[in-house]
């Protein structure tokens, strides 16, 4: 998986890590800042609510 | 092996090392993410509040004479709650709501139930863990412990009257005379409620104070 992605990157080898951690941040973010707090919200993580 | 069995071993492996970098990310978040996003969303809903309280009529003018009304939307702050004994620093807005994207911004009033003052039973629901984790020590709360409610047009004092545990389908707790449904209220009371164990949804610690003084502002 990482190593097909690393085949595929243009470059040189800093230029292929620095696209790689750009990747990796990216998709971190999108985690952090999209997916987790929706998903927060539908796992029962914390269900202090009353009644249902 | 087989040059595609190792590839697969190696893709699972992968697989299951992200899924793990993921998965603590995400504890990471619940942690630490939760309550950034929460304290942000506490200094906006006060500087609401504040803004709101010196626009309005305070008591005094003719408009507001009698008891203290309150028409909010879902989401919307209505009061500062203050419990010393759980620091000096301890302080959160009310929201109307209890669903889980006003928990997780605040502590907030459980609908259908009294408001700050009132004759019958105010419920307050919190996070015990993330979003700041406000309700973090509300087991804590013993006999004694005072409750302050700043409204726009009073100052409410709560002293706790009891503790208990609870299951999350005992609704009773939020009756206006508690385990009584039907039966008419005499006594303001204060429920405090959050989940316990903390992390869970399978119990619900329930905090109860009664009114032992209104001021106005």
């Amino acid at each position: 998986m990482y190593g097909w992605l690393w085949h595929r990157l243009p470059g040189n080898v800093p230029a292929r890590t620095a696209a790689m951690t750009l990747i990796v941040l990216t998709v971190a973010a999108v985690l952090w800042y999209a997916v987790f707090p929706w998903a927060s919200v539908h796992l029962p993580v914390d269900a202090s609510g009353f009644g249902g | 092996m087989g040059f595609a069995v190792r590839q697969v071993i190696h893709t699972t492996g992968e697989i299951a090392l992200t899924a793990g970098a993921i998965g603590l990310l995400f504890i990471g978040y619940l942690v630490w993410g939760t309550s950034l996003r929460a304290a942000s969303a506490q200094r906006q809903l006060g500087s609401e509040l504040n803004q709101q309280w010196q626009q309005a009529p305070a008591r005094g003018d003719a408009v507001e004479a009698g008891p203290e009304q309150f028409h909010l939307s879902t989401g919307e702050p209505f009061a500062f709650i203050t419990i010393p004994a759980f620091g000096p620093h301890w302080r959160f807005t009310l929201i109307q709501g209890t669903a889980m994207a006003q928990l997780d911004v605040s502590p907030g009033h459980v609908p259908g139930t009294q408001w700050p003052g009132q004759v019958g039973n105010f419920a307050v629901a919190g996070h015990r863990v993330t979003a700041g984790n406000p309700f973090w020590s509300l087991p804590s709360l013993r006999s004694g412990d005072l409750v302050y409610i700043q409204t726009k047009l009073d100052n409410f004092t709560y002293r706790v009257t009891s503790e208990k545990q609870v299951l999350p389908t005992d609704v009773g707790v939020l009756d206006p005379v508690p385990g009584h449904p039907g039966q008419r209220p005499v006594q303001r009371l204060i429920t405090l409620i959050t989940c316990n164990p903390a992390w869970t949804g399978t119990h619900r610690v329930i905090v109860t104070g009664v009114l032992v003084s209104a001021k106005p502002r």
